[in-house]
């Protein structure tokens, strides 16, 4: 090894820090907090049919992640997708996410599978307002499962 | 953070300057979303407002207001999405600032001193409210 590969090796720094950008990929659809909200309704209906204890404690393990992973989705369109333009076409558009992030909250803590179906109704208004913006033509591909 | 600093440039961080660092710094710090070390310039500090989303937030004690050096239209003529630092992740508590970037010393043909104090950004900081 040359003298200058050896003395490059010793001063190479060992820790690497991040300076990115985000890499959209411009995939949004509703869809993927509708299936997990979804999820919610279904696991909270399966809790309230069961007294097995070790059932229940993971429904409601699994009823949180879900709930999680429907705050995401809903964020991701909410930060990503959305654009201030979209705000003639839905006025509420951030009343709309803000109402819809709250309501997941509130399914996470609950046990109220009507909270879930609320929750359920706001990811509607959500999928009314981005079919509004034009969404399903500019941020799915083609040949899209109707 | 181009053309501040290029992917494999090789920087000496100063530790015991993380604290209270000047508006201008580069700073090495743990990304709140993900805990990775990554890297931006101090736009703001405590007790400063930065316009965000048509108003001003006031930046509280002990936390700090970091953004890239690339504008929102910087980066996507580059083909990327909007940078991730405080317009997407909020203020950063200066807990979370591992040190200052303040020396290039590789590649060889960069070696120097990194932009320190880069003064008003446009649209910047506006002091103490």
């Amino acid at each position: 090894m040359s003298l200058r590969r050896t003395l490059a090796t010793f001063l190479a720094p060992t820790t690497t820090v991040r300076a990115h950008c985000d890499l959209p990929c411009g995939i949004y659809d509703p869809e993927q907090a509708r299936i997990e909200a979804e999820s919610c309704y279904r696991t909270l209906e399966k809790y309230a049919a069961s007294e097995d204890a070790t059932f229940r404690t993971r429904a409601l393990v699994i009823k949180e992640e879900r709930a999680d992973l429907v705050k995401h989705h809903l964020d991701v369109l909410w930060h990503d997708y959305f654009k201030p333009e979209h705000l003639e076409a839905v006025p509420n558009l951030h009343d709309l996410f803000w109402q819809a992030n709250k309501q997941a909250s509130k399914v996470k803590a609950s046990t109220d599978v009507a909270e879930a179906r609320k929750l359920l109704d706001l990811i509607d208004q959500v999928d009314a307002a981005w079919k509004a913006t034009g969404g399903p033509g500019k941020t799915r591909l083609a040949g899209r499962p109707s | 953070m181009l053309p501040a600093i290029t992917p494999g440039d090789w920087l000496l961080v100063d530790p015991t300057t993380r604290c209270w660092p000047r508006p201008g710094a580069i700073v090495v710090f743990r990304e709140p979303e993900t805990d990775d070390l990554a890297i931006k310039r101090v736009r703001a500090r405590a007790g400063e407002r930065v316009p965000f989303n048509g108003g001003f937030i006031v930046i509280g004690a002990d936390e700090a207001w970091l953004e890239a050096d690339a504008t929102v239209a910087d980066a996507q003529a580059a083909g990327y999405g909007p940078p991730i630092d405080s317009n997407r992740f909020g203020p950063v508590p200066v807990s979370q600032l591992v040190g200052r970037a303040w020396f290039r010393y590789g590649p060889p043909g960069r070696i120097g001193r990194l932009p320190g104090r880069i003064g008003r950004l446009p649209g910047g900081a506006s002091g103490r409210p």
